[in-house]
């Protein structure tokens, strides 16, 4: 399998929380569910893979180019979507897709349209007239239409509603039927069951597993434990210790 | 670069900046401190600034497939063009006073400092005022607008001292009418530009270093 991004002994202190060695990849074409609960280090750690958090020590690396000196010309090549930040809250869908295809050449205008349609986007509205669950989808077009190999998505479910929810991780499984390779936070179990085909479990600022979900169930699940319960226990033992 | 002045100019900037330039007509008031101007056009850029911070506009730059030293400079050039229009209509009401209306007297008569090529000097060295104090130490963090109110102080400050100036033998030539003194008027503004250009490259250099260490 080829490793597309590779994330090697990630360290970042905070006063009150420390990511710790943090090493994980993402295999091509494959969705992985990275789950957590609140505070333990999935947005640091998303953050530090977009550049926006500086990591104290540790090397990041898309394509196997290193992040650091190649950050436009991979930046080109994924994309980044949540539902808890807006952009520009006040100015049209339209503006905001306008000036962003100014910034990637291989920006496709009819994928654009397509994804706007699929998602029942309106070009008019504004991100502030806009659900949690429309503006992660208005995200999606915009990494979309530059045709993301790889998307990254800091928690797109939470918020949701159950049917969004739904609808969101079957347009996950399409994405991956297309080739591109999806990585998600999350602290709703359920959301691997759905559709991850890996899982990366984090506690407390470190990894704790890294393997796909079947490999997960057979290392860590007990006789008729559900995938939900086998991460709580897991993190009540991680708590506890 | 054209894109991301596009984008500071379409989606980046607050409307109100632009409706601030106007403010550079002040320089017509007579018994006015014409140099308060300056801090109108800034108030304006200000008003940017404030609305990058809450529409998340440095976490959008920076996913866009460009350098950090760029979303500084995209905001340097913003800024720059929005004080260079702003100057521009201080230099038309300057010119205008120093010809056209050379010797009204409402403007003869004027208590305050009069409006000449020093005053256009001083409002220079404002606008680099502000980019150093404002703009540069803002990027340290790219959420702090204390550096706002310490450029404000500052900058009342510095008008007073301006102000204050023609009422100081020998400095009563800088209140030169018309062509009058020309060689101290020219002096006292290439020394206002040059500030400017110096203020204003610190600045910049200052804030790009900072923010590329900045996290989102």
């Amino acid at each position: 399998m080829n490793h597309i991004v590779e994330v090697r002994n990630l360290n970042k202190n905070y006063p009150s929380f420390q990511l710790k060695d943090v090493s994980f990849s993402l295999n091509q074409g494959r969705i992985t569910g990275f789950i957590g609960r609140n505070g333990a280090g999935k947005t640091t750690t998303i953050k530090s893979m977009l550049n926006l958090v500086h990591p104290d020590s540790g090397k990041i690396s898309y394509f196997d180019l290193p992040l650091v000196g190649h950050e436009a010309e991979i930046k080109k090549r994924i994309g980044y979507s949540t539902g808890s930040v807006s952009w520009y809250p006040r100015k049209r869908l339209s503006d905001i897709a306008t000036i962003t295809s100014s910034f990637y050449p291989n920006w496709d205008k009819e994928s654009y349209q397509k994804y706007m349609a699929q998602f029942s986007l309106d070009e008019r509205k504004t991100p502030s007239e806009l659900s949690e669950g429309m503006k992660v989808k208005f995200n999606l077009v915009l990494a979309l239409s530059h045709q993301a190999e790889v998307l990254i998505l800091d928690e797109p479910t939470s918020g949701l509603d159950p049917f969004s929810r739904e609808e969101l991780l079957d347009i996950f499984t399409s994405l991956k039927e297309e080739g591109v390779t999806l990585f998600f936070s999350t602290h709703i179990i359920t959301d691997l069951e759905k559709c991850a085909d890996d899982i990366l479990y984090i506690s407390q600022g470190r990894i704790v597993a890294e393997k796909t979900k079947e490999d997960f169930r057979s290392s860590y699940s007990k006789e008729h434990e559900s995938l939900e319960e086998t991460i709580l226990r897991m993190e009540k033992e991680n708590t506890h210790e | 670069m054209n894109n991301i002045l596009k984008k500071e100019f379409t989606l980046s900037a607050s409307p109100i900046t632009y409706f601030f330039i106007l403010f550079g007509l002040m320089f017509f008031l007579p018994g006015y401190p014409v140099l308060v101007s300056v801090i109108f056009v800034t108030l304006g850029i200000f008003k940017s600034f404030q609305n990058y911070r809450e529409s998340n506009d440095f976490v959008f730059s920076s996913l866009l497939p460009i350098s950090k030293k760029d979303i500084v400079k995209g905001k340097y050039l913003f800024s720059i063009i929005i004080e260079g229009l702003g100057f521009l209509l201080m230099l038309s009401a300057t010119l205008v006073r120093m010809t056209l209306l050379k010797d009204v007297t409402v403007y003869r008569t004027n208590a305050l400092m009069n409006t000449n090529l020093f005053t256009l000097g001083a409002g220079l060295f404002l606008f680099g005022l502000f980019n150093l104090i404002f703009i540069g130490i803002f990027f340290k963090t790219a959420y702090k607008f204390s550096p706002f109110v310490i450029y404000l102080i500052l900058a009342f400050l510095v008008i007073g001292i301006f102000e204050s100036l023609h009422y100081i033998p020998p400095m009563e030539n800088i209140n030169a009418f018309g062509f009058d003194h020309l060689l101290l008027q020219l002096v006292s503004f290439f020394t206002g530009l040059l500030s400017y250009l110096i203020l204003t490259y610190i600045s910049y250099r200052y804030a790009y270093h900072r923010f590329e260490k900045v996290d989102l």
